[in-house]
């Protein structure tokens, strides 16, 4: 399966890997049925995309879409401006990441400033006569206000309905201003999933910004993250690497230099599958495949092949030891605290399969989780970035796994069948109704947090902090109503209304 | 080469002040029991309500909103085919599964763009009698003002209906704040609702927590008049109450803050309302008391304080608080104008009047308003503003916080987008939202003195 990187549009996630983002069972047989252990494609889908059963319901509530996602990776490259091609609602969002972006400068103690992003504010007429005057209008705004370094599309469902000529704009631009004029296709309806956004992002990046001809550094190590905090320059220090952290708060340079790294690693495969795999495919810089480092097991085998990848096993065998030992004393106390104790994890996919794995070292009963979609296999096709699978072997089964998009109905379902302590969360929108049923949330805004051995302790740290919110949460759902019916809530199964639409199956309830 | 120099206004709008229509969900699931459904891209309600109702004030999205509310999350195949079946299924489940009083259907860009008839669709649930109703409030048909009126005129025409019973002397509607844009707007309707009922009106506020829902929205046409409290936002909607109830309206353009501005406010509506006086003044009196009790303990400390307070100020934001602040700091301070900016894009016919009341705010000071959107644009008129002698405060949003800075002074965010604010039912008008105003003023400037 290789990567097309010759047309300016992205393949979707769905096209490339097969992602559904509706499922319900164990989670052995979600690995089961993927394309690692399976392999044996539906004819209907020739050699990318697998196919697993997706169920589809009637009701969904709000989702996000693929344009967020390239606001908050093309909207946070420090030295370049994101345009948003689209009606002043999409701009929407510039609050948010700004929100997030400062945030993550402080974080990180980067220079905190406003990020640099302009809406293009289609009105009526433009959907008549079409946006392009208005397109290269803001193009020369972007650049005779930040002089960046490079400039960046993001297109929107309406450019994408009219049909501007967007590439064709940024392609002349691109030769007037002589700085790297970027289409990014991120139209919300094209994909099911928001994640192809973040590979919309990658591709632009890889096309267009990294060098060509690159010269190797060979102590290099590109991570794929987001704003976490900055654990992995310690860590790789302990192997005389040094870290370049892509895309969010990175420089237009650090991008171009992308090629150059002696491999690559990220925090989540979700988010760093399509690059990672691009920068092989095209500039032969390695990706680290191995379990994701979360938990002994995952941060072990982790370390050791990016060791071995580098030529560092020395180093990763002694620190990996001191690791262990510097970590035991706490987990063991943690472990302690924390027994009995349920969690259940909402988050997005390969992230939350790291996750779980951090919960069970710390002895925390994981009966149920969800994610918001699900990739039977990610870019690079190898098996050993089998994430779920890696979780099901080593740290046991998952009984109720769910993929479910944000669907805050289900999840009171979800919730009920295992009755956890606590969840675990990055997005919004799930939360809240945890808490209105009396279940504390740990929102991880720094996903570096659990990520490691130190992970492990920061992760059991949190959870204690968040359990003694558990005052909160139930006094608020003795006094509160939630907004669905005592008919939907006293439902035993969340996808009961997507098993009754099923094609031939479809039965009519009168709703007056 | 083309010249590069960008001096003339464009279409760019960098760091948003405003979002689309269809951000009106918020004023849907701003009364109580009401649950919107949005007919749209799978992103469009996240971002509507994150940037909102999140990262503005962080008020959280209630009973019947959030970035989870009832969505088609329009694929290709809508574009394609056309998204009707889609909503009309969704419809159908949202009855099925939600309690809500009210649904509102909500359109974006793509159902807009590829011409569902979504009025046919709603219509089909409401001749079962559905409480349901609908607007067209695609991304590129204006802005959440615009889809606001939208959303109102949906509920009156759509589910409040027709009316030819009496007026109940003494009740009002009152169309003020657009929700969770002003990120005071739950505190500050509470507040205007207290005293409007102080001085004897039966208030129906319609949003918010104090608006007793579908069951306020029915009395709408019993009302003797309707208040419209702001500069500009709710007179489409009274214009039309006038002409479908007979309802005549009130426009008082200036959200009253503190104690000489409520006080004239309150006069002139229960003149208007023919209410008895010397019931009002009573309750003007009693507030008063108050107000000048604290006042005066204040007044020490504005006297005294040795390490300097700002002696000019600049507003940034939608008209509705920037006329209001205006007008208080002006008056109630004697701080000077250096720069005022209405953020929203009032409708251009609106914006004399709107200039004429800062021509007048006070007796003794002439001031003017100018009106863009693009915060670049902004950033650059204040910067090129003379604020005298010392740094100015600044009444703005999260996007002032780093030009604040680069002048030394103070910032206050008191608008859409506050993402470093928390607020929950603070007020900044009336009487008492003045007294919190001024708390905030000055913990701002005496907090970051040492």
């Amino acid at each position: 399966m290789k990567i097309n990187l010759k047309t300016p549009v992205v393949e979707s996630r769905e096209q490339r890997l097969g992602t559904i983002i509706a499922w319900d069972g164990k989670a052995s047989d979600l690995s089961k049925e993927s394309a690692y252990a399976r392999g044996n494609c539906e004819n209907t889908c020739g050699d990318k995309a697998r196919r697993l059963c997706e169920m589809e319901g009637p009701f969904t509530q709000g989702s996000v879409c693929s344009e967020q996602m390239v606001e908050c990776q093309a909207g946070h490259v420090r030295n370049a401006v994101l345009i948003q091609h689209s009606p002043i609602g999409c701009g929407a969002g510039q609050v948010i990441y700004n929100s997030i972006y400062r945030n993550g400068l402080a974080l990180r103690n980067l220079p905190v400033e406003n990020q640099h992003v302009i809406c293009t504010n289609l009105l009526e007429e433009d959907m008549v006569y079409g946006g392009a005057a208005k397109l290269e209008q803001s193009i020369r705004d972007a650049w005779e206000r930040n002089h960046p370094k490079v400039i960046f599309i993001a297109t929107s469902c309406a450019t994408g309905i009219i049909g501007d000529d967007v590439d064709g704009i940024a392609s002349q631009m691109e030769g007037e201003l002589k700085i790297p004029v970027i289409p990014l296709h991120c139209e919300g309806f094209k994909s099911k999933h928001w994640s192809t956004g973040f590979d919309a992002t990658q591709h632009g990046i890889v096309r267009q910004i990294v060098r060509k001809r690159p010269k190797k550094q060979e102590d290099l190590v590109n991570v794929i993250n987001l704003w976490g905090s900055d654990i992995f320059t310690p860590m790789l220090a302990e192997l005389d690497l040094r870290v370049n952290y892509v895309i969010d708060l990175a420089t237009v340079e650090e991008l171009e230099q992308l090629s150059e790294a002696a491999a690559t690693v990220g925090f989540c495969y979700t988010l760093s599958s399509y690059m990672a795999a691009a920068l092989e495919q095209e500039f032969g810089v390695p990706e680290i495949k191995a379990p994701q480092p979360y938990g002994f097991a995952g941060t072990d085998a982790w370390l050791r092949e990016l060791a071995r990848v580098t030529n560092r096993e020395e180093k990763a065998e002694a620190y990996i030891a001191r690791e262990h030992a510097r970590i035991a004393p706490r987990l063991a106390e943690l472990r302690e605290l924390l027994k009995g104790k349920k969690g259940y994890v909402a988050t997005g996919s390969a992230y939350a399969h790291g996750l779980i794995a951090v919960l069970r070292e710390l002895g925390v009963e994981v009966d149920g989780s969800l994610v918001f979609h699900h990739d039977p296999v990610y870019d690079s096709q190898d098996p050993r970035q089998d994430s779920l699978v890696h979780l099901v072997d080593n740290y046991g089964d998952v009984p109720f796994f769910s993929v479910s998009n944000r669907q805050q109905h289900q999840f009171y379902g979800l919730l009920k069948r295992v009755n956890p302590d606590f969840i675990l969360i990055r997005h919004n929108g799930l939360a809240p109704l945890a808490s209105r049923m009396g279940i504390p949330a740990a929102p991880l805004g720094d996903e570096h947090h659990s990520l490691g051995y130190q992970g492990i302790i920061n992760l059991g740290e949190s959870i204690l902090d968040i359990l003694a919110h558990k005052k909160f949460h139930q006094d608020l759902a003795a006094h509160t109503k939630l907004p669905y019916k005592q008919w939907w809530l006293d439902q035993k199964d969340p996808f009961v209304l997507a098993k009754e639409s099923k094609p031939g199956n479809k039965e009519e309830h009168s709703y007056v | 080469m083309s010249n590069l120099e960008v001096s003339h206004k464009t279409n760019s709008i960098q760091q948003i002040r405003y979002v689309c229509a269809i951000a009106a969900m918020h004023s849907a699931s701003a009364i109580p029991g009401v649950i919107p459904i949005v007919h749209c891209g799978p992103g469009c309600a996240d971002k509507q309500f994150m940037n909102l109702a999140f990262y503005n004030g962080f008020q959280g999205g209630g009973y019947g909103g959030g970035a989870v509310v009832p969505s088609t999350n329009s694929r290709e195949l809508d574009v394609v085919f056309g998204g009707e079946n889609r909503l009309r299924e969704l419809i159908k489940a949202s009855i099925k599964i939600l309690d809500a009083d009210l649904f509102v259907v909500l359109t974006g860009c793509i159902s807009d763009l590829v011409g569902d008839d979504v009025g046919s669709i709603v219509r089909e649930f409401q001749d079962q009698g559905i409480s349901i109703v609908y607007a067209e409030t695609g991304g590129f048909k204006g802005n959440n003002f615009t889809g606001h009126e939208l959303v109102t005129r949906a509920i009156i025409d759509q589910y409040v209906g027709d009316y030819d019973g009496p007026k109940e002397q003494g009740s009002v509607n009152v169309w003020s704040l657009l929700p969770y844009h002003n990120t005071f707007w739950r505190g500050d309707l509470t507040e205007i609702k207290r005293i409007l009922e102080g001085i004897g009106l039966n208030v129906n506020i319609l949003f918010g927590q104090e608006s007793k829902g579908v069951a306020e929205w029915k009395d709408i046409p019993k009302a003797q008049f309707n208040l419209v409290l702001s500069p500009w936002l709710g007179l489409q909607t009274a214009k039309h109450l006038e002409d479908k109830y007979e309802q005549p309206f009130l426009h008082v353009p200036i959200i009253p803050i503190g104690g000489k501005e409520t006080s004239a406010f309150l006069r002139k509506v229960a003149h208007f309302a023919e209410l008895d006086i010397a019931k009002a003044e009573a309750f003007i009196r009693q507030e008063e008391k108050q107000y000048y009790h604290y006042l005066e303990g204040f007044s020490d400390f504005y006297a005294e304080y040795w390490w300097g307070l700002p002696a000019k100020f600049a507003v940034i934001g939608d008209s509705g608080y920037n006329l209001a602040l205006t007008k208080f700091l002006v008056n109630q301070l004697g701080i000077i104008p250096g720069k005022q900016i209405i953020t929203e894009n009032p409708p251009e016919e609106y914006r004399e009047a709107i200039r004429k009341q800062y021509q007048t705010i006070a007796e003794d000071v002439f001031t003017d308003v100018e009106f863009e959107e693009d915060s670049y644009a902004i950033h650059q008129k204040i910067r090129q503003t003379n604020f005298g002698h010392k740094p100015p405060i600044l009444f703005g949003t999260t996007w002032e916080r780093d030009l604040a800075k680069e002048l030394k002074g103070a910032i206050v965010e008191v608008g859409f987008p506050a993402s470093y604010e928390v607020v929950l039912s603070r007020s900044y008008v009336g009487y008492r939202g003045a007294l919190t105003l001024l708390e905030k003023i000055y913990t701002t400037t005496v907090g970051a003195s040492a």
